[in-house]
C-alpha cells in the first residue's frame, strides 16, 4: 500500500511538534504555573489537568499520537516497532513487583509505573502475569515470562531478569521489522540494539567491569557482535571512537571524543545515541512514500515528550537551567 | 493489406491518448494522496493543493491532442471519409505518436512524485509555493518537447 498519503499527513502533523527553542524558552518560567500557562496553546493543553499531573498527560500526548497513526499508517507492524519496548517495560514493572510480593513486601506492586504505550492493554497484562495465563500474549512473552520466574527463584537474581527480558525484547523488533518487508527498518533496529549495547557497554566501563564477565549484558542482533563490545571494555574508552570507526555508531563516540568530552555523563551519552537514532532515519526525509518516516516521527514525537519531562522537571525542581538545555534531545 | 495503414496510424493515436492518459491518470493520484494527507492536517491549503496536483494532467491532454492530429490528418473527423493510405504513411505517422505516448507516460508519473513532494513542501512551509510549481514544472519541459517532436513528425508525413 502508498505511503504518500502517509508521508504527507505526517508532514502536516510535524508542524505542531514544539522545537527545542519552545523548551528553552518553557525552562525560563518562574513556576510551573506560568509553564503551563505556556503550553496552552500546545496539544499538551488538553491532557494537563494540574501542577502535579504533568507526567500522565506527557503520556496521554503520546498516546494519542500513536492512536492517531494507527487510524492512517498501512502496516501496524511500524508502530509495533515503536510500542513493544513499552510492553516489556510493563513486564518488568509487574515482575519485579511480584518477586517483592512473593518476598514478602505486600506493597511491592507499582501499578502507576506502567505504560498505557504498550501493545498490550496494561490491565490485561497485568491480569495475565498475576494469573500465569500468558498463552494469548505476543512476542514471545507466552514462554518468556516463565522463564523469569525460574529464573529468579534459582538466583533471586532481578537484574539477570531483566536482561532476559531486554534479550527477549530486542528478539520481537528484529521479528516485527522482519515481517514488515522493508530493509531499512530492519538496518534501524539493528543500529538500535548497537545503541543499547554501547550505552551498556559506557556503563559496565565506567562500573570498571570485566569484560570477561560482560558479555551477558549484550544483546544479539546488532550490527556489531556482542563479543566485539565486550572487547571493548578491555581497552580505554578513549579508544573506542578509532576501534569502532568501521561502524556507523562509531561517528557518535567520534564526536564525542572530538568535542573532548568523551568522559561525558551517561545522559549526554543517551542523548548522543538517541540522537544518532533520528539521523539514521533521517534519509527518510527526502522520500515522499518512505515507511522510515512513521518511526522518524514517533521518534521525533517522543524527543518532543523527553523534552517536555526535561523542562517541566527543570521548572518544578528548580533545577539548573543550563544543565537542562544540555539534556535536550534535538527533536526538530 | 489494404488497412494495414489506416490500422497502423490508428494504433499509434491511440497509443498517444491511452499512454499519455495512464500516466497522467497515475500522476494525479500520487500527488492526490499527498494532496489529501496534506489537507487533512490542514484544509486550507486545498488551492495550493489543487493546483500541484493538476500539473500532472498535462501529459493526457498532450496525447488527447496528438489522438485528435492524427484523426484529423486520416479524415476521419468531419465525416469526409478516411484517406487512402499505405503502410509505410501508416508506420510513419505511429512512429510520429510514440514520443508523447512514451515520454507523457513516463514524466506525467515522475511529474506525480514532484508534485507528491511538493504539496508536503507547501505542507509545512506554504510560503514557498512558488519554488513548490517549479519543481514539477521543470518534468513538464520534457513532455511538451515530447508533443513538439510529435507534431513536427506529424507535419511531414505525407497522406492522400
Amino acid at each position: 500500500m502508498s505511503y504518500v498519503y502517509t508521508v504527507a499527513r505526517l508532514r502536516g502533523m510535524e508542524n505542531h511538534i514544539l522545537d527545542t527553542a519552545f523548551f528553552s524558552r518553557l525552562m525560563d518560567s518562574a513556576s510551573v504555573d506560568d509553564a503551563l500557562k505556556a503550553l496552552g496553546e500546545t496539544s499538551y493543553s488538553q491532557w494537563i489537568s494540574g501542577a502535579g499531573n504533568f507526567d500522565k498527560a506527557i503520556d496521554s500526548e503520546m498516546l494519542a499520537t500513536c492512536q492517531e497513526l494507527e487510524s492512517f499508517v498501512p502496516d501496524k507492524g511500524l508502530l509495533d516497532i515503536f510500542r513493544l519496548p513499552y510492553d516489556f517495560h510493563n513486564v518488568k514493572v509487574l515482575l519485579k513487583g511480584l518477586f517483592k510480593v512473593r518476598g514478602g513486601e505486600s506493597e511491592g506492586r507499582r501499578y502507576d509505573l506502567l505504560s498505557k504505550l504498550g501493545t498490550v492493554d496494561t490491565e490485561e497484562l497485568t491480569n495475565a502475569v498475576e494469573t500465569e495465563e500468558y498463552s494469548y500474549l505476543p512476542y514471545g512473552l507466552t514462554d518468556l515470562i516463565p522463564q523469569c520466574w525460574q529464573l529468579w527463584d534459582a538466583a533471586k537474581n532481578a537484574q539477570a531478569v531483566e536482561l532476559l527480558i531486554d534479550h527477549q525484547m530486542f528478539r520481537a523488533m528484529l521479528g516485527v521489522a522482519d515481517g514488515l518487508g522493508m530493509p531499512e527498518i530492519t538496518a534501524w533496529v539493528k543500529h538500535r540494539i548497537d545503541a543499547e549495547n554501547l550505552r551498556s557497554a559506557v556503563r559496565l566501563s565506567r562500573m570498571k567491569y570485566e569484560a570477561s564477565k560482560a558479555l551477558p549484558f549484550f544483546h544479539e542482533g546488532g550490527t556489531i557482535p556482542p563479543d566485539d563490545m565486550a572487547r571493548l571494555l578491555n581497552e580505554p574508552q578513549e579508544t573506542w571512537g578509532r576501534l569502532l570507526s568501521h561502524t556507523d555508531i562509531g561517528a557518535v563516540l567520534s564526536a564525542l571524543q572530538d568535542s573532548g568530552d568523551i568522559k561525558a555523563s551517561l545522559s549526554d551519552v543517551s542523548k548522543s545515541l538517541d540522537d544518532y537514532l533520528v539521523r539514521v532515519l533521517e534519509g527518510a526525509k527526502y522520500s515522499i512514500d518512505a515507511p522510515a518516516n512513521v518511526l522518524l516521527y514517533l521518534l521525533t514525537k517522543e524527543a518532543e515528550t523527553r523534552n517536555m519531562r526535561v523542562a517541566l522537571v527543570c521548572v518544578a525542581g528548580g533545577l539548573d537551567r543550563e544543565f537542562g538545555r544540555r539534556l535536550l534531545s534535538n527533536g526538530r | 493489406m489494404e488497412y494495414l495503414g489506416l490500422s497502423l496510424a490508428l494504433f499509434g493515436a491511440a497509443l498517444a491518448a491511452a499512454l499519455a492518459g495512464i500516466g497522467s491518470a497515475i500522476g494525479i493520484g500520487i500527488a492526490g494522496g499527498a494532496a489529501a494527507g496534506v489537507m487533512t492536517e490542514d484544509p486550507n491549503k486545498f488551492g495550493s493543493c489543487l493546483i500541484l496536483q493538476a500539473l500532472p494532467g498535462t501529459q493526457g491532454i498532450y496525447g488527447l491532442l496528438i489522438a485528435f492530429f492524427v484523426l484529423n490528418k486520416l479524415g476521419l473527423l468531419g465525416g469526409a471519409g478516411a484517406v487512402a493510405l499505405n503502410w509505410n504513411q501508416g508506420l510513419q505517422i505511429l512512429a510520429s505518436c510514440l514520443p508523447i505516448a512514451v515520454v507523457g507516460w513516463y514524466s506525467a508519473i515522475w511529474q506525480g512524485k514532484t508534485s507528491a513532494a511538493s504539496i508536503m513542501m507547501i505542507g509545512k512551509k506554504p510560503e514557498a509555493m512558488g519554488k513548490a510549481i517549479i519543481l514539477p514544472a521543470m518534468v513538464e519541459t520534457y513532455a511538451v518537447l515530447a508533443l513538439l517532436t510529435s507534431i513536427l513528425m506529424l507535419m511531414g508525413v505525407q497522406v492522400g
